[in-house]
């Protein structure tokens, strides 16, 4: 190791260190501790501010990987540092900070932010200097133009086409499929973008849809619409909401005295919607959680035990390891690998590698060689049951004896 | 002299051209979008003050400006293919345009001022944010501007957009500091300390406040403009936010909001706060540590910190004041009471709802004359002097002056024309020292002057009425006597043809009586035609050519002051007050 | 056209909804309006109150009325010694502006490092029960805000109306040195209704705990609506800001049943100009 101080751009010496996520599962006892000057991974988090409400969850999967990595192999034989910075929420922050990142700072590689407007604004930042950029939260797939993006999330190229059908799919499996629907949708980029596509599948496979409403994002007052939801009385309420929204809804309803059949709820924080007395049998989309088939994936278990612990420690309601830290987890997987396989820090090759090449990631095996470097459409559908998200469908991801359970 | 001036402009002229020059001068480029954000909020918050800070037309709808201009880009160029620096005149002239839509009814209306105007913006920001995302020019989806090519004025991109905030960050300070020295801005502080005083002083109030208000929502939209290509995505939940109206709020007061130079400083400090605690171990500190900062500089310095500094250097300048004693009278010798008629009054009513203030007065006054204008409380008399004057718009009736129509004319299109008032309360203009207030009216009241000329006036008539020596003292710092004088001597800078003095004389001391009594001949004497209300008889006898009296919106009697006051008419509506000769 | 049952509940729920604009506005109209301090640490200071109920609630398993039986002194103290800090720097209505925004931010942080930015969310039995009134359900928890708000707003109404304290208090706005020399205390007055003020930021906050969402960033969502109640109440009438945010909450609720619920901000704000425009009397 030690011919390796300093003397990173000597890639022949890296290569043929084993690529991929397959070092997730290696025993310890193989692990070679890196040295050497830090590779320096920036990146920011919207810390503070309006969308905060996740930062906490990601830079926890964060940190968890930069230590799995540093306990493997690091990049290429040296450790990892993240440099992380506060976006404050604000795209204007994002751009500006990743210009000091590359520039200033002169970190080697970058990782994205997340949320759809600071994620567009660091992409224009990578896209000029050259940068390969991971993330993985971005709900509208063709946005990402740069062909050095990439998502570490399964939505497929066009989840607005395929997701939908993935929901129309389960509810036709319950014993009285619905034959009519209410879309709800906050006017959240990516929300409105997903309703849009369900009203058109849905009245394409021949569920009527009775109402198609657009709400503000981080509207408080649900009473009249819940009074309209309840007047529709549909067989299947589809809700595109974000953060408390569709506990807000739930309650909503409740006061009126209704329970809504079949309801799906896109992007709402997991920990409330679970414990709220309202969600249950709440359908929800998600990639990955928690639990048995998922549980067997490489690094899992050990992933899912480490993140509950800090997330206990900090206090945060809801300590499941969670699809958006998994996204996090994928993120530093796919780097990992990248930097791995292309066996360099060079962008160029990275990504080239990357395109090329399937990476083994917590949410599964990934590919980025399709329009806007996206692969496979991976998103999937969870409910609440005895208070506890459970994968639904598609069935072979489903948890020994849990099946979807109709309202 | 001419060094000392030149100096700092060459200063300036150096900065300017070290900053415009930066980008190329292989710093990180981080740096040119630091200081792009700088320029930014330099500009808004600078742009803000123009009407908010100036004129005290408090806004919190800052952000529809910006807003309507980052969409007018953001339609063009990634909708319509229109190039980016081509769509800016669009995102400058569309805001300014709805600026002056919204003002052209908003200022009408004496009441929406204060805190309801702050509400007005503040619900149109509200509504326009609705409409753009609800309709095709947004639609919730947001606009993404990666396919709008950027022109490559500089090296980089970045590069690029520094140098238009740049441009746009020196254009809008030059016009911040053009206009608070100009006859504009003059107007707009005096605007700001008392609208109604300035309208009556002869300021456009209308027209300079949409002047104000097009400029800073013209401002508004052209950032918002580049400010589309500096985020690249925009959304309508990012841009009419209440940052923008909040922040340009803070930064404005930090640095001290009406002077030109205070909400640049306030933006540079906030902003470079902003940055300072960006780490992301520190986040939540460091968010709370601008916190403290923030409170502890406003404490330190309560009135912002540009006005704070310049209390500070100001016993320096006040030495500097020169005394305009010598100054030779501007006014016309004595004349006699002349043929013509100055005033002509006829069948003049005014209501106020249901209540009928003045039920047809008809009043001639001779030029040169002076008319005593008497009558119990709520007979009309200052109803009638604010009629003609033009504060309240006529009910029925006309006003002539020297033969011209002007009672459906503004009230400082009436002071153009030579009508000059006082008030019964001092109403000075708080924020000015004695001397600006006098400049102020002569600015507005007079002819056009070279401002040198009007300086020197306004420090003679500052001698006329005895205040030499309180030039630079705020109004605050003035007894009622002295403010009383202030009032008559901005009053007489405005060489007015015709001169209402609302009861001059009211709470002053025997002694304090007699000087004024004096001065009112000595104006007399330089030819103005003077009508006066006052309670004070001994006054009214001693002054005046002719009584008018008015009772109940009427005019009573009238005549020579003797006789009218020995009327037993007159007498009775007194009810026992009468004249005791 | 939307029935009838359906804009009957939408005006229920819409006025009752605008009974939390009504509360919050209550206690910066009091400061603004008394005092000319323009107070946005207000809002911080609610949602501190409702994390404080929120965790004595979920971890001591209080009741949140008996926490907010120490929440709202509590409260009360905080505002007073807001108020020293103002009156010991003479603070104007301007710098008011900004400090009190620079404790909101503050008290964003210390909400944030302690509680996290996640969402939180206050379970409670009662959170969900409704009346049924005929055809139409009224929210209990709703309700119960707007009767307290409305026995706050009125009382307070009274005794600035009716009590020689309170007209004291409305003089001293006027002219403070008239107030003094019939012997009304400003300054203790000042502490007096600054306190009120905050206490009544905890009164909101403890429903805020029972009915919104709980996240630091919250705080700032309400600013702008609440900003407009307190304007339309006219500054310094508690009873004003309640009734504006009840018609602000009605005006939202019936747009939305009958609109796109996206498009109920014009709505109401459109509303809220045109009334400005035609006639501000009771303004």
């Amino acid at each position: 190791m030690i011919e390796r101080l300093g003397a990173w751009r000597r890639r022949g010496v890296l290569a043929g260190l084993a690529a991929g996520a397959a070092s997730l599962a290696a025993p310890s006892i193989l692990r070679a501790a890196p040295s050497g000057k830090p590779v320096r991974v920036g990146g920011t988090l919207s810390l503070t501010g309006f969308l905060a409400q996740t930062a906490a969850v990601h830079k926890i999967a964060a940190d968890i990987m930069v230590e799995e990595i540093n306990g493997r192999n690091g990049f290429l034989g040296r450790p990892v540092e993240y440099v992380l910075l506060d976006d404050q929420s604000k795209p204007e922050m994002a751009r500006s900070l990743y210009e000091k990142l590359i520039t200033v700072d002169k970190v080697d590689l970058i990782q994205g932010p997340y949320a759809t407007a600071p994620i567009l604004a660091a992409m224009g930042v990578a896209q000029r200097y050259g940068k390969v950029m991971i993330q993985s939260s971005m709900g509208i797939p063709k946005l990402q133009t740069y062909d050095r993006a990439f998502p570490a999330t399964p939505f497929g190229p066009e989840p607005d086409k395929t997701y939908p059908n993935v929901i129309l799919d389960a509810m036709a499996s319950i014993p009285t499929p619905p034959k009519t629907m209410v879309v709800l949708t906050s006017k959240f980029p990516s929300a409105q973008f997903m309703a849009k596509g369900m009203q058109k599948e849905a009245e394409g496979r021949g569920v009527k849809v009775l109402l198609y409403l657009e709400y503000e994002s981080g509207n408080h007052d649900f009473g009249a619409i819940a009074a309209r939801v309840k007047e529709a009385n549909p067989d299947f309420l589809w809700v595109g909401s974000l953060g408390l929204e569709s506990n807000l809804l739930l309650e909503a309803l409740r006061k009126l005295d209704y329970v809504p059949k079949n309801h799906f709820h896109l992007y709402p924080a997991p920990g409330p919607l679970a414990l709220s007395p309202d969600g249950n049998r709440a359908l929800c989309s998600t990639f990955i959680e928690a639990d048995e088939p998922f549980m067997s994936r490489p690094g899992m278990k050990r992933i899912a035990a480490e993140y509950k612990e800090r997330a206990t420690k900090i206090n945060l309601p809801y300590t499941t390891l969670d699809a958006q830290a998994c996204g996090m987890v994928s993120e530093w997987q796919i780097l990992e690998a990248g930097v791995n396989g292309a066996d360099s820090l060079d962008d160029a090759k990275i990504a080239a590698w990357l395109k090329a090449h399937t990476v083994e990631t917590l949410l599964g095996k990934q590919r980025f060689n399709g329009p806007y470097n996206h692969g496979d459409a991976g998103q999937m559908i969870k409910q609440v049951q005895n208070k506890e998200w459970k994968v639904v469908w598609p069935k072979e991801f489903a948890a020994p004896g849990v099946k979807l359970l109709a309202s | 002299m001419n060094a000392a001036r030149d100096l700092p402009r060459l200063a300036a002229a150096l900065a300017i051209g070290a900053f415009a020059l930066l980008p190329t001068a292989g710093l990180p480029a981080f740096y040119d979008s630091f200081f792009y954000l700088v320029f930014f909020w330099v500009s808004l918050s600078t742009s803000w003050a123009l009407l908010s800070g100036f004129a005290g037309y408090f806004s919190l709808g800052h952000a529809a400006f910006f807003g309507v201009g980052l969409y007018t880009t953001a339609v063009l160029a990634a909708k319509f293919d229109v190039p980016f620096l081509l769509t800016l005149p669009a995102a400058a002239i569309l805001p300014a345009l709805l600026a002056v839509v919204i003002g052209a009814i908003v200022f009408r209306l004496r009441r929406l001022r204060g805190e309801l105007f702050a509400l007005l913006t503040l619900a149109v920001t509200f509504v326009i944010a609705t409409v753009v995302l609800n309709t095709p020019i947004d639609g919730g989806g947001g606009i993404f501007m990666s396919a709008v090519p950027l022109p490559s004025l500089m090296a980089t991109p970045t590069g690029t957009l520094y140098l238009l905030a740049f441009v746009i960050c020196v254009s809008t300070l030059a016009i911040a500091w053009k206009v608070s020295r100009s006859r504009l801005g003059m107007g707009l502080f005096a605007i700001h300390d008392d609208e109604d005083v300035a309208e009556a002083k002869g300021v456009p109030t209308f027209r300079y406040k949409l002047t104000a208000f097009a400029l800073s929502a013209g401002i508004a939209g052209i950032v918002g403009g580049v400010h589309a290509m500096f985020v690249g995505f925009i959304t309508v939940a990012g841009t009419f936010e209440l940052t923008v109206p909040l922040y340009v709020v803070l930064m404005s007061v930090l640095g001290g909001s009406r002077s030109w130079f205070g909400p640049a400083i306030g933006a540079t400090v906030i902003t470079t706060l902003l940055y300072s605690f960006s780490s992301g171990d520190q986040a939540m500190i460091g968010r709370a540590v601008v916190g403290f900062i923030l409170i502890a500089a406003i404490l330190w310095l309560p009135d912002g910190a540009v006005p704070a500094i310049a209390k500070w250097l100001k016993p320096r300048r006040a030495a500097s004041v020169r005394t305009g004693a010598d100054v030779a009278p501007a006014a016309t010798p004595a004349r006699s009471i002349g043929d013509r008629n100055m005033l002509e009054v006829r069948g003049v009513t005014k209501r106020f709802g249901g209540l009928l203030a003045l039920g047809g007065v008809d009043l001639d006054v001779r030029e040169g004359e002076i008319v005593g204008l008497v009558g119990p409380n709520g007979s009309g008399k200052t109803t009638l002097i604010n009629v003609i004057s033009g504060h309240y718009p006529l009910s029925g009736g006309t006003i002539a002056l020297d033969g011209v129509q002007i009672g459906a004319l503004p009230a400082h299109d009436i002071a153009h024309r030579g009508v000059a008032r006082t008030y019964q309360i001092p109403r000075p203009f708080a924020n000015m020292t004695a001397l600006e207030n006098v400049v102020a009216a002569a600015t507005f009241g007079g002819p056009v002057r070279k401002p040198a000329e009007i300086r020197d006036e306004a420090l003679h008539w500052m001698a006329f009425t005895g205040l030499s020596g309180k030039e630079d003292v705020l109004p605050a710092g003035l007894n009622l006597h002295e403010r009383k004088f202030l009032e008559l001597a901005r009053a007489l800078a405005a060489r007015p043809k015709l001169l209402l003095l609302d009861e001059v004389l009211s709470g002053l001391n025997p002694a304090e009586v007699d000087n004024a009594i004096r001065l009112v001949r000595a104006i007399r004497a330089q030819g103005a035609t003077i009508v006066f209300v006052e309670h004070l008889m001994r006054a009214v006898v001693e002054l005046s050519d002719r009584v008018a009296v008015l009772n109940e919106g009427k005019l009573f009697a009238l005549g020579a002051p003797r006789e009218v006051m020995r009327d037993p008419r007159v007498v009775s509506i007194y009810l026992g007050k009468a004249y005791a000769a | 056209m939307p029935s009838a049952t359906l804009l009957g509940q939408a005006l229920i729920s819409g006025v009752l909804a605008g009974g939390m604009y009504g509360l919050l506005a209550m206690g910066l109209s009091l400061s603004w309006g008394l005092l000319r301090l323009v107070n946005l640490s207000h809002f911080a200071l609610a949602f501190l109150a409702a994390y404080i109920v929120y965790e004595l609630g979920t971890t001591w398993h209080v009741a949140p009325w008996w926490s907010a039986a120490l929440v709202v002194p509590a409260m009360f103290g905080i505002g007073a010694a807001q108020h020293w800090l103002f009156d010991r720097f003479r603070v104007n209505e301007l710098a008011s502006l900004l400090i009190t925004f620079s404790v909101a931010v503050i008290l964003e942080a210390g909400i944030q490092l302690y509680w996290t930015a996640d969402f939180r969310r206050y379970e409670t039995d009662y959170a969900t029960l409704s009346i049924k009134a005929g055809p139409f359900f009224i929210p209990v928890l709703e309700l119960a805000l707007c009767l307290v708000a409305g026995v706050l707003a009125w009382g307070t109404w009274l005794w600035l109306r009716k009590t020689f304290v309170g007209k004291a208090l409305r003089a001293s706005v006027e002219d403070a040195d008239i107030a003094a020399a019939y012997g009304v205390n400003h300054k203790q007055l000042a502490y007096l209704l600054s306190g009120i003020g905050a206490a009544y930021a905890g009164i909101a906050g403890t429903f805020i705990a029972l009915i919104a969402t709980l996240a630091p960033a919250e705080i700032w969502t309400w600013l702008g609506v609440v900003f407009a109640v307190v304007i339309i109440g006219r500054l310094g009438n508690p009873l004003g800001a309640l009734l504006a945010g009840m018609a602000i909450g009605a005006a939202q609720s019936l747009a939305m049943a009958v609109f796109s619920p996206a498009w109920a901000p014009v709505v109401s704000f459109s509303m809220l100009i045109i009334v400005l425009l035609w006639d501000p009397e009771w303004l």
